[in-house]
Parts: structure tokens; C-alpha cells; sequence
């Protein structure tokens, strides 16, 4: 036979056991599809990625080369001595498998091996994506998440179920763009991370500009870490909408590399300072510390003045991880008239942004350090009870929702 | 022989009385002797206690004497004295009586501007989660900052309520939150003590008023041929208003009557309960077959 080389078999094909083959019911293993070849299963066509040769044929089909390079470079991501647990939360090589990789050699000799074992399970793109979120949910920071908040209008008891949402997901984002790779899995605080990596009609999904999603069910947010490939963003807000039963979405101006801050603010886990009676450890003052009777603190009340008022602002706690805030001033001059100074109506536009490792906590310690006054500007201390590290300040009569004077 | 015999008998008998008069008498003071040194020594102590407590009172004297003289003017008054330590007692009492209130699920602080509410829950007497709540009153009530987790319909409960009637408002949202906390509690009790029964891990949401697992009722097995579909209508209660337990459907009848009495048990107990109860049913009816 000419075509034994080309004789490729689908997985499902070789389940159903091996009919006789015939001439006639083998189809051309190599279809020519715009231009471009693709090899399909000799009995039922399907263009599948595991595809096997026949039975007796010369070697094994090995698996899709895109595939094995994804997860080469996944691994090579990894910190070293977290590539065995990653792999073990993984699950896609048996524990056998594991024990015979060396973990001490280099990252990409370690690469080689998982890449080698995982062309003997023949793992698909599926499998792989799988491995690059538990990677992404294990350093979250990686990514800088925005939040996004959807509203609906109608108030009825919403009875979430994951395979549906999962289901409504797909079919919406497939319905306008077949070539994607989405992909779930759920964490157990119920959060639900979607990877989605993106194509065109045309072109296959690209692997490594990859959006990711992660929804807690029935709450009005989501956390989006988009793709740089800004054009799918519209397609999977409403994606997102209509899996999860909601009429709209918009930009929430809450942005962080933080995901667990980002969810602390808008879940209102963060440190808040409520007054109650329940019973909670009494703070020690710094004035009893003070053992050496001959020192004075002179501004002693004006000192516990700034701790009381920096405490109401931000709370005992530690504060959420954020690492900027903007503030886009658009505020008029105001003059006197008679003065004829800057009399136009133009605004005066600026923008001061704040950048630190840890925002929240800096602000926190200014007062004390004594270093601004306080209270603090509620245009600092609002962060994270209005939700959003973006502002845009206006005057008065502004629709905004804030509403801010500049002070 | 006789008379010597009988006189000489007659000077030892007295001489022996005589002596033992004197050995008598000789203890009889001995004895009065260490009774009247015990004594002594008692005696002794007490002067010694005495003087102990002489030389304290004269301390405490001479203390309260140094204390008048160093702060002269100020006179303790007895009765004043007294008045504010009623006064202290009667505010560690109200606070107490506040603490009590904690106990009751709903208690509540004047703050500057409003008032705090902390709404605390519990489930078969084990304390779960507390949410807070400040409201604000002027001019019109409303909910300033909360901790309350955001799928509790909580907007909805105060568009209803809170202007109207704040008992009301609160104590809806606190049977919300406990029917919340409970149906965590239960799903998290079975994940933690019947997790060999149940295959891999039981799907739920945030509100957990959808779960859905399969499960098998005894943990000998490895299939699992039951699937459970719990369904919480009613968002104020932490048992199921719909349930729907099913096998497959060429299973034998025994099965299938085994899933109709399971979804009757689902809709009664609570679900850790109800997977405990297996325990002791399970076997019993293997022992039928």
C-alpha cells in the first residue's frame, strides 16, 4: 500500500476497535484546507490532535509540536523548587512518571524530561493550559488585574450552577469566535478561573497572549487580566454577562497585581474600623511604654490625636496590597472677574499619580511618621472603601459619582 | 523467818509507795512543765502576731496620714466614695448586659455619626462568622460601610426595610446571613468528614444554595452511584427546598428506592447529619440483601 505512512487513526476511531479497513472507507489522510494541509483520521475525518498512526505503522504520532513547546516554556516559568508540587497539583503525569524526572538538574533539562513524559500521555493544548493557570493562580502578581463590576436590573434568587455558566461561556464566545482556547477550573474560596487565548478566524489561538477571569458565582464582580490583545475585550465582557445571567459591565478604575487585595476591597474583607462592643485585644499605648520619668512628651495628646484619627481612616488591620493611584485633576480656575487672570473656560488639567510597593500601607504611616497631616485627604483614605485607585476630579456640578473637589 | 519476812515487807511496801508517790508526783510536774512551756510558746506566737499586726497598722497609719497630708484640701468623703463605686458597678453591669446582647446574634453601637451594628452567627452552638454594618442617621438612614459579603441580596432587604423598619431590616438580614453561614457550615462538614463518599469535590456557589455532588452512601465502595442535586429556595433557611437524588437509570430497584428515601432524608436533616445516618442505614440494608 502507497499511503501507509499517511494512515492516521483518531483515538475515538481506535476505542470503537478496529473495523476492517477497506479502500473504500479510508478517507485521504491529508486534506488540503485553504491552502494549508491538515491531517485527519483515515476512518471518521476528524482533525483531532491525538491522532495515532495504524496500528503496525512506524512509530507513535507524536504530539502537536505548539503543545509540547507550551508547556516546555511553562515550566521553564516555574520557580525550581515548585516545579514538582505545580506539576503534582497538575495531576496530568502519573506519580511513576514523576519519580523519574531529576528535579536538581537545570530548569530546562527538567523542561526536556516533563516535555518527554507528556508526549507519552500525548497531552493536548487542554492539558497544557490547564498547568499555565495553576501556575497564573499561584503568582497571581504576574499579571495586573482590573475589576469589573455588572449590574442587572431584575432581583431574583440566582441558583449559579457551574456547568451551566461553564456551558453559556463557551457558546457565547464560540457563537463569534471559533478560534479560541478557553479553559476552567474552580478553586475552592468558589472562585472560577477562565483562560481564554485568543485567535482570529484565521489563525489559531495564540498560547501566550492569553486574558484570564477570575469570577466568584453570584457576586456582581469580576477580576480581568486581559490579553494584550485589547480587540477580544468586548467579546468577553459579554461573554461574561450572559454566562453569569447579569444585563452589563463596566470598568470599576480598580486596578492592582494584587488579585487577593483587589478581592479584599471589593468583598469589604479588608480591615475596616467599626465600633462595637464585642470584645477585641486592647492596643497598648505608646505613653505607658515610656519608662524614663524624666522624659516629657510634650505633644503627647497631639501624638494620640493622630493615631485615634489614623486608625479611624484605615483600621488596626493591614491594608490591601495596592501599587498606584491616579488622580486626573480638571477643576476651573477660579478668579476674581475683576482681575481678568486665566479667565477662560478651559480647565486646567493635571495628573498626579502615586506609585509605591505597597500604596496603602505608606499612606497609612504618613501621619505618624509625621510627615502630612491629620487626617489624611479623603481623596486617599476613600481608596479602598469607594473601590477604585482611579479618579477623575471635577467640579461640583461634575455627574461623576465621587464627586470630588480638589481640596 | 516469818516476822522477818513480814517486817521487812511492810519498810519496802512503804518505801516503794514513797517512791512511786514521788515518781507520780516527779511526772505530774513534768507534764504541767511542757503544758505550761507549750503554752509559753503560744503565747509567744500571739505577742509576735500581735506586734506584726500592731506595726502594719501603724504603718497603714502613718500612710494615710502622709496621703492627707500630701494632697491638704481634699477630704475623703466615705459616702462619696462609696457613690462611685456604685456608680463603677452599675456601668460594668450595663456593660456586661451588653456583652449578653452580643449573644443574642444583633448588637449595636452609637457611633459619631450613626449607629454600629455587628451581627454575629452561630450554628448548633459553635460561633461562626460576625458582619458589621454602620449606618448612618442623619438625614436619613442609610448604610454607610458594611462587611457584609456581596451576594447576601442586602441592597434589596434595605430597599424593602431600612426606612421603614430597622428591626425588621435587621433581623431579616441577620436570619440571611446565619441561613448563609449554616449552609457553608453543612456543605464544609460534609467535605471535611465524608469526603471518601463523596467523588472528587461537591460543586457549589458562594450563596451554596445550589450543591451538587455524587456521593455513595457507605464508604466501602469506590463507585459512586448516587448524584445529588440540592436546591436552597428559600435563602433565610439552611435545608433544601428541592432535592433531587438520582442513580442510573438501569439501576436495580433496590437503588432507586435507596435514592427516594436519601432525598426525603436530605429535605429533613441537615447534611452532615443526614451522611452520618448512612453510616448505621447503609449496612443495614447491604445485611437485607
Amino acid at each position: 500500500m502507497e499511503k501507509t505512512e499517511a494512515q492516521l487513526l483518531c483515538s475515538r476511531t481506535l476505542k470503537k476497535g478496529a473495523e476492517p479497513l477497506t479502500e473504500a472507507t479510508l478517507l485521504p489522510t491529508c486534506l488540503a484546507l485553504g491552502g494549508k494541509e491538515v491531517l485527519v483520521c483515515c476512518v471518521c475525518g476528524s482533525a483531532a490532535g491525538r491522532l495515532q498512526r495504524l496500528p503496525g505503522g512506524a512509530g507513535s504520532f507524536t504530539m502537536d509540536e505548539t503543545v509540547a513547546e507550551y508547556i516546555r516554556r511553562t515550566v521553564l516559568k516555574i520557580p525550581r523548587d515548585e516545579i514538582k508540587t505545580m506539576l503534582q497539583k497538575w495531576g496530568f503525569l502519573s506519580e511513576t512518571q514523576l519519580q523519574t524526572i531529576n528535579f536538581h538538574q537545570m530548569k530546562d533539562n527538567i523542561s526536556q524530561e516533563v516535555v518527554q513524559l507528556c508526549e507519552e500521555n500525548s497531552a493536548s493544548i487542554k492539558q497544557a493550559a490547564v498547568l499555565d493557570i495553576i501556575y497564573n493562580h499561584s503568582y497571581p502578581n504576574k499579571r495586573i488585574w482590573s475589576v469589573y463590576q455588572m449590574n442587572k436590573t431584575e432581583e431574583e434568587t440566582d441558583f449559579f450552577d457551574l456547568t451551566d455558566f461553564r456551558k453559556k461561556f463557551k457558546r457565547q464566545l464560540r457563537s463569534t469566535l471559533k478560534n479560541v482556547t478557553i479553559n476552567f477550573r474552580e478553586y475552592e474560596n468558589n472562585a472560577i478561573w477562565i483562560r481564554i487565548a485568543w485567535g482570529t478566524p484565521y489563525t489559531k489561538p495564540n498560547q501566550y497572549k492569553t486574558s484570564y477571569v477570575v469570577y466568584h458565582s453570584q457576586t456582581p464582580y469580576t477580576f480581568i487580566s486581559s490579553s494584550v490583545l485589547k480587540s477580544n475585550l468586548p467579546l468577553l465582557c459579554q461573554a461574561l454577562v450572559v454566562a453569569s445571567n447579569y444585563q452589563d459591565i463596566h470598568e470599576m478604575e480598580l486596578r492592582s497585581h494584587s488579585l487577593n487585595s483587589l478581592e479584599d476591597i471589593v468583598f469589604k474583607r479588608y480591615s475596616q474600623n467599626f465600633e462595637t462592643y464585642c470584645p477585641r485585644p486592647l492596643q497598648e499605648s505608646t505613653a505607658a511604654r515610656e519608662t524614663d520619668l524624666r522624659i516629657v512628651q510634650e505633644n503627647i495628646n497631639e501624638k494620640e490625636r493622630i493615631l485615634r484619627v489614623n486608625r479611624e481612616a484605615f483600621g488596626d488591620g493591614p491594608q490591601p496590597k495596592l501599587e498606584f493611584a491616579e488622580y486626573k485633576l480638571e477643576t476651573m480656575f477660579t478668579s476674581d472677574p475683576k482681575l481678568e487672570v486665566l479667565h477662560k473656560k478651559e480647565p486646567f488639567r493635571c495628573t498626579v499619580k502615586f506609585h509605591s510597593p505597597h500604596l496603602l500601607e505608606s499612606l497609612k504611616s504618613l501621619a505618624p511618621a509625621g510627615m502630612a497631616d491629620a487626617p489624611l485627604s479623603p481623596l486617599l483614605t476613600c481608596i479602598p472603601h469607594k473601590a477604585r485607585n482611579y479618579f477623575k476630579i471635577r467640579e461640583k456640578k461634575g455627574f461623576f459619582p465621587g464627586s470630588f473637589v480638589s481640596p | 523467818m516469818e516476822e522477818g519476812k513480814a517486817h521487812p515487807p511492810e519498810g519496802v511496801f512503804a518505801h516503794l509507795e514513797m517512791l512511786e508517790a514521788r515518781a507520780h508526783e516527779a511526772a505530774v510536774k513534768q507534764v504541767a512543765m511542757e503544758q505550761r512551756k507549750e503554752q509559753l510558746a503560744r503565747l509567744e506566737a500571739r505577742v509576735q502576731e500581735l506586734r506584726q499586726w500592731r506595726d502594719e497598722l501603724q504603718a497603714k497609719v502613718e500612710l494615710q496620714e502622709q496621703g492627707q497630708h500630701g494632697q491638704e484640701g481634699v477630704v475623703t468623703d466615705p459616702v462619696q466614695h462609696s457613690a462611685q463605686a456604685v456608680l463603677e458597678w452599675k456601668i460594668r453591669k450595663v456593660k456586661s448586659t451588653l456583652q449578653v446582647f452580643y449573644l443574642t446574634g444583633i448588637s449595636g453601637k452609637l457611633s459619631k455619626q450613626g449607629v454600629c451594628f455587628c451581627i454575629s452567627t452561630a450554628y448548633e452552638g459553635t460561633y461562626l462568622d460576625s458582619y458589621y454594618l454602620d449606618l448612618l442617621t442623619e438625614p436619613e438612614v442609610r448604610i454607610h460601610r458594611h462587611s457584609i459579603p456581596t451576594f447576601i441580596p442586602m441592597e434589596q432587604i434595605a430597599k424593602k426595610y431600612l426606612q421603614t423598619d430597622i428591626r425588621r431590616f435587621l433581623s431579616v438580614l441577620s436570619d440571611h446571613l446565619n441561613a448563609y453561614v449554616r449552609r457553608r457550615y453543612q456543605a464544609d462538614q460534609l467535605q471535611e468528614h465524608f469526603s471518601d463518599q463523596i467523588e472528587g469535590t461537591m460543586q457549589r456557589n458562594s450563596l451554596c444554595n445550589l450543591l451538587v455532588f455524587n456521593y455513595n452512601p457507605s464508604s466501602k465502595s469506590e463507585t459512586f452511584p448516587f448524584n445529588a442535586r440540592l436546591l436552597y429556595g428559600d435563602l433565610c433557611c439552611s435545608l433544601p427546598t428541592e432535592v433531587v437524588v438520582s442513580c442510573a437509570p438501569d439501576a436495580p430497584a433496590a437503588l432507586a428506592e435507596m435514592a427516594a428515601a436519601h432525598s426525603d432524608l436530605f429535605r429533613r436533616l441537615a447534611l452532615h447529619k443526614a451522611f452520618g445516618s448512612f453510616g448505621s442505614a447503609g449496612e443495614h440494608v447491604d445485611g437485607a440483601q
